[in-house]
């Protein structure tokens, strides 16, 4: 996994909630793994623990060839640094303009006094963020109020804070739940092309059989906090499916 | 169950019925003395009309008056930034528990004391006049502000601080450019807000004695010049609408 993400061990229990038992799974670097799972199967919580949101009890993960255990401080941050995170919520700060915005994925390299308010934000990294808001095909949206673009749009432009921070790694949890199916099959075609063309890892999170049939490379079925199958995206079955979501209906009766 | 619930309204509709009776004895309402005192009503208007507008007297006392009043609501809403700030940001959810009950109480306590409670002690401690208007002020709103900042910094949304931080920006930088962004326009907001309320508190503390044209409202009446009363009425009138109307427009613009 020279430049990708590899998870081995996961762990995690809220209380005595065990949430996460033992996940393991990888993401090649220019590859696009879907994971499926029922509500509460644990797939945000093993997003969050790689990228530090959440701690995970035990569990090696490695970002971009660095394995993270062991390294504390500023070296954690700069390893971590490598993984970037979009949200289905989106999360833009809808007030600022979107190049504003994108140019907050970078500001970790920076000094305070020049990161404080979008006015100090330096030229290299105004340079950088526009070319990341190309890359997504939003360079013309650079001066506009983020809440009034689009959620497909608004999505996009996360994207690209993402690629602004440098990401090697970009998980996306539910990044089409809120979305049109036309604005869900764009945003899903700019996740493949990241990984295809840009060599991103990406791992993305859907409720979506048919999309993760169509944009994925490899699918990971998340049941209980464990992983329950992996397999190519166009081999993905209605059995593999019914085995993720029919135990909680077998649970309920 | 829908017996329960007939039970219920029942219930409360009596318990209501009650307290009225009871409210109704213990302020000692009275049709019939609103009635019978009709004629001194009456004379009352016929004498604050029409208003004194003598210059000198009365409107120019009565301007300088206004401003005080204006400077009392200023400066009681801005001198207490600092306190509210402190109080709001200890009193947010997820602070140490007992940092957060402290605060809290700490506010809740301001809260309570109504502001010309405050008057009246200031009064006693620094004399009539504006700056015990300006000291109970700073007092009460440090209370409601901070309360108020308080429940706006609960409602961020995190997801933005989540996002920065998955970014490796570090804590300041968060502040800076994910929670402040969010938070700062409704901290304003509800500043010009308590300013507009401030305002109008301080002429009713004028009328304990802590100066502005509230003093010179009280002291007209208890001079039984009502016609001057009427003028300063007016004022107040204008005053209180030019300062909603001022900061509700910056509100507007802020969302
Ligand atoms: N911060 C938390 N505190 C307590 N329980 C949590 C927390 N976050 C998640 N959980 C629980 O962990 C389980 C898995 O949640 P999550 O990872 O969000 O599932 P998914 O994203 O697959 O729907 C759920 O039962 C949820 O209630
Ligand atoms: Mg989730």
């Amino acid at each position: 996994m020279e430049n990708g993400l590899s998870v081995k061990g996961l762990r995690k229990s809220f209380g005595d909630r065990a949430v996460l038992n033992g996940v393991d799974f990888s993401v090649g670097a220019g590859e696009l793994v879907v994971l499926l799972g029922a509500n509460g199967s644990g797939k945000s919580t093993a997003l969050r623990c790689v990228v530090g949101l959440a701690e995970a009890d035990e569990g090696v993960v490695s970002v971009a060839g660095r394995e993270l255990r062991g390294l504390t401080g500023a070296e954690l941050a700069r390893a971590r640094r490598a993984a970037a995170m979009v949200f289905q919520q989106i999360h833009l700060v809808r007030r600022r303009n979107v190049i504003d915005n994108v140019c907050a994925g970078g500001l970790a390299g920076l000094p305070l006094s020049r990161s404080l308010t979008p006015a100090l934000f330096p030229k290299d990294l105004r340079e950088r963020a526009m070319a990341c808001l190309d890359r997504v095909g939003l360079a013309d949206r650079a001066k506009d109020r983020a809440g009034s673009l689009s959620g497909g749009q608004q999505q996009r432009v996360a994207i690209a804070r993402a690629l602004c921070q440098g990401a090697k790694v970009l998980l996306a949890d539910e990044p089409v739940s809120a979305l049109d199916p036309a604005a869900a099959t764009q945003v899903m075609e700019l996740l493949r092309e990241l990984a295809r063309n840009d060599g991103l890892a990406v791992a993305a999170v859907l409720h979506q059989p048919d999309l993760a049939r169509r944009h994925a490379d490899r699918v990971l079925g998340l049941l209980h906090g464990e992983i329950r199958f992996s397999t190519r995206g166009s081999d993905l079955s209605d059995v593999d499916i019914d085995a993720l979501y029919a135990p909680d209906r077998a649970v309920a009766v | 169950m829908s017996t329960r619930k007939y039970l219920t309204a029942a219930v409360v509709i009596a318990v209501l019925g009650v307290a009225h009776v009871f409210a109704w004895e213990t302020t000692e309402v009275s049709p019939g003395a609103l009635v019978d005192g009709w004629r001194g009503m009456a004379r009352f208007l016929a004498e604050a009309l029409p208003p004194d507008l003598d210059w000198d007297a009365v409107v120019r006392p009565g301007l300088e008056a206004c401003l005080t009043t204006l400077a009392i609501g200023l400066l009681g809403t801005t001198l207490s930034v600092p306190a509210a700030l402190l109080f709001a940001v200890l009193g947010t959810r997820g602070r140490h528990q007992v940092v957060y009950q402290v605060s809290r109480s700490v506010m809740s306590f301001l809260r309570a004391v109504p502001d010309v409670v405050f008057a009246l002690i200031f009064v006693t401690a620094v004399g009539l006049g504006p700056f015990a208007g300006v000291l109970a002020l700073i007092c009460h709103n440090v209370g409601v502000l901070g309360k108020l900042w308080s429940e706006a910094m609960d409602e961020v949304d995190p997801g933005p601080t989540d996002a920065l931080r998955v970014s490796g920006a570090r804590e300041p930088q968060v502040i800076a450019n994910a929670v402040l962004p969010a938070v700062v326009p409704a901290l304003i907001g509800l500043l010009l807000y308590r300013f507009d309320v401030n305002v109008r508190s301080s002429l009713v503390l004028g009328l304990v004695g802590a100066g502005g044209v509230g003093f010179l409202i009280n002291q007209s009446i208890q001079l039984f010049e009502f016609d001057q009363m009427a003028t300063y009425i007016l004022m107040v009138l204008v005053l209180v609408v030019a300062v909603d109307l001022l900061s509700a427009g910056i509100r507007r613009r802020l969302t």
